[in-house]
């Protein structure tokens, strides 16, 4: 963890442990050399004890004469990585994971990629998604639906701020799919949440729409030329395209006002319309935490989208 | 995998929203993963009969095992009650921790571990741990940013502090017991009945050899006379109570019909 070599023996819960390999069958203990996991970096990650049964080379070996553990190491890296990254909920770069988990394995970089977006899709339910097409950036959506009670069991609360996202996600949908900044913050004054003023529970919400929703691409925030005072306009990002729907925000607005989504005929239609561009290619389209947020409870596995699977 | 001598399972969504929702903690008790089984079996199958909690996560475990991370389950030092937590079994650059803290914090935990670990008691002064704030790799930290960041560690349970002295956390044990073993094999101590690592417990006063309070508790229950298991000499310390998770719910109960009782009389 504090990136130091560490052996590969598996503790097991009981009293008495081995310290060696456990008795695992697959790594005898005289190859343990050059099975110890390497990292990508060179001579820095190295191990501190030369010289011990531990020490492996400084870099990874030549490639064709790695070992099947050694590729099994490189996968479980990535997907670590992958899973690390996205709680933050930033697209994860292509640059950064050449940079930081994949180094000299680079050219077999699609194929580790690969195995990485099954491995996540299997075990953990999570599809890797390229956030545009050929933008080289990631984002993992969630394939399980999110449910109310969910929240009783998670051990982070989820994020506060998510309301204030779905809020400016339904605001931008209903006035059009665009709409001013000035709009925004006349809407949310009437909340009580000011640009200038520090918000209980939101902290900043300038910086949060402006800046961090933007980085996360749940929001594009452009500045609309030839305006004084200078003004701008925010619309749907495309994470909010993967992670959600026209027809599952609008049953979002519906559900606040209590009302149904087809008061609202127009938004209604273009949501319907939107509902069946998803579905022509024949994916389920993944649900995500703005789902939950939103309440639709067991809405299924709605309709495709048109997604960029991880490809490369 | 080859050679394996684990059967692989198979993941169904039960077991992918467990693991999900298990991510969201650093580590949890017993009860709190019991509650998550249920809640992801009534969520995808609420006809089907819970499965045994131990088998239900070696199931994941076997699949895990190719990812090179487990579930894996501890007792804490302090009461011996049994903690999980999602930890990784290779080294890789990549970590939860890594992640979460800037360099010159990950410096200062690796400080305050090394006082933990020399220590006699498993305990180290706030005071010992901020003289080292000089000495940290990374972007210069004062002695108050210092303290602010002990206090970090202690929300997200690496460490648990004790009247102005801290220890590691159940949670940092389960994940670095390797790692410190290997990189402090010399100054770490090792528990006499378990063969763990062992931070805090009690110690034979002739011999030395050393136990947890858990292990302690199991190891002379209901023995009026403790003797040391190396020495045979006398068990000077108090022995505590072995954990025991019914009397855990019961005093919870009490406690919070005490507290509304006396609510109502204001």
């Amino acid at each position: 963890m504090l990136s130091k070599p560490r052996g590969r023996g598996r503790p097991s819960p009981h009293t008495d442990r081995d310290r060696g390999g456990g008795g695992d069958a697959r790594t005898p203990r005289g190859g343990r050399g050059d099975e110890t996991p390497s990292t990508s970096r060179g001579p820095g990650s190295a191990q501190e004890t030369p010289g011990s049964s531990w020490s492996l080379s400084a870099s990874a070996p030549a490639p064709g004469a790695r070992t099947q553990k050694q590729l099994e190491l490189k996968v479980a890296e990535l997907v670590q990585f992958l899973l690390i990254k996205d709680q933050k909920k930033i697209p994860i770069k292509r640059t950064d994971i050449l940079k930081h988990v994949i180094g000299d394995y680079r050219d077999i970089y699609p194929n580790l990629l690969k195995l990485a977006a099954e491995r996540l899709q299997y075990v953990f339910g999570y599809e890797l998604v390229e956030l545009e097409p050929k933008s080289n950036s990631y984002i993992l959506v969630n394939t399980l639906e999110p449910m109310e009670d969910d929240a009783e069991v998670r051990g982070d609360q989820g994020t506060p701020t998510t309301g204030l996202l779905m809020i400016v996600l339904g605001l931008i949908f209903m006035k059009g799919n665009t709409i001013t900044e000035t709009e925004v913050w006349d809407f949310l004054r009437r909340l009580g949440v000011y640009p200038t003023k520090k918000h209980l529970v939101f902290g900043d919400p300038k910086k949060l729409i402006t800046e961090d929703f933007v980085r996360q691409r749940y929001l594009e925030y452009r500045r609309i030329p030839h305006t004084d005072p200078v003004d701008y306009e925010l619309q749907w990002g495309p994470r909010t395209n993967l992670e959600t729907s026209k027809m599952k925000v609008l049953k979002f607005v519906a559900k606040i006002h209590k009302q149904d989504p087809k008061d609202w005929p127009a938004q209604y239609c273009e949501a319907l319309a939107d509902e069946e561009k998803r579905a022509r290619p024949a994916i389920n389209a993944p649900a995500s935490l703005l789902n939950s947020e939103m309440g639709s409870e067991g809405l299924g596995q709605g309709s495709g989208t048109q997604r960029h699977r991880a490809k490369e | 995998m080859q050679g394996s001598t684990r059967r692989v399972g198979i993941m169904t969504d039960i077991h992918r929203r467990f693991l999900q929702l298990l991510m969201t903690h650093g580590v949890l008790e017993e009860w709190e993963v019991q509650r998550l089984q249920n809640h992801c079996f009534k969520v995808h199958d609420r006809n089907a009969a819970v499965e045994k909690l131990e088998d239900f996560i070696n199931n994941i475990n076997s699949i895990l095992e190719s990812l090179y991370i487990e579930i894996k389950k501890g007792i804490t030092e302090d009461d011996g009650r049994p903690i999980y937590a999602l930890v990784n079994l290779a080294t890789t650059s990549v970590s939860k921790m890594a992640t979460d803290f800037a360099e010159n914090e990950l410096d200062l935990f690796r400080k305050a571990l090394e006082l933990i670990i020399d220590s006699e008691t498993g305990f180290a002064s706030s005071t010992n741990i901020l003289n080292l704030v000089d000495q940290l790799k990374g972007k210069k930290m004062r002695k108050k940013e210092a303290e602010h960041v002990l206090q970090k560690f202690v929300q997200s349970k690496w460490l648990i502090e004790k009247e102005g002295e801290f220890t590691l956390h159940g949670r940092a044990i389960l994940e670095m017991e390797q790692f410190i073993r290997e990189t402090y094999p010399d100054a770490v101590k090792m528990c006499n009945i378990c063969h763990s690592l062992l931070i805090r417990g009690q110690s034979c006063e002739t011999c030395g050899i050393r136990m947890h309070l858990p292990c302690v508790a199991k190891y002379f229950q209901s023995n009026s006379e403790p003797r040391c298991p190396h020495c045979n000499d006398y068990w000077p310390h108090e022995i505590p109570e072995v954990f025991d998770p019914e009397k855990e719910r019961e005093a919870g109960v009490s406690k919070s019909t005490r507290k509304s009782l006396r609510s109502r009389q204001h």
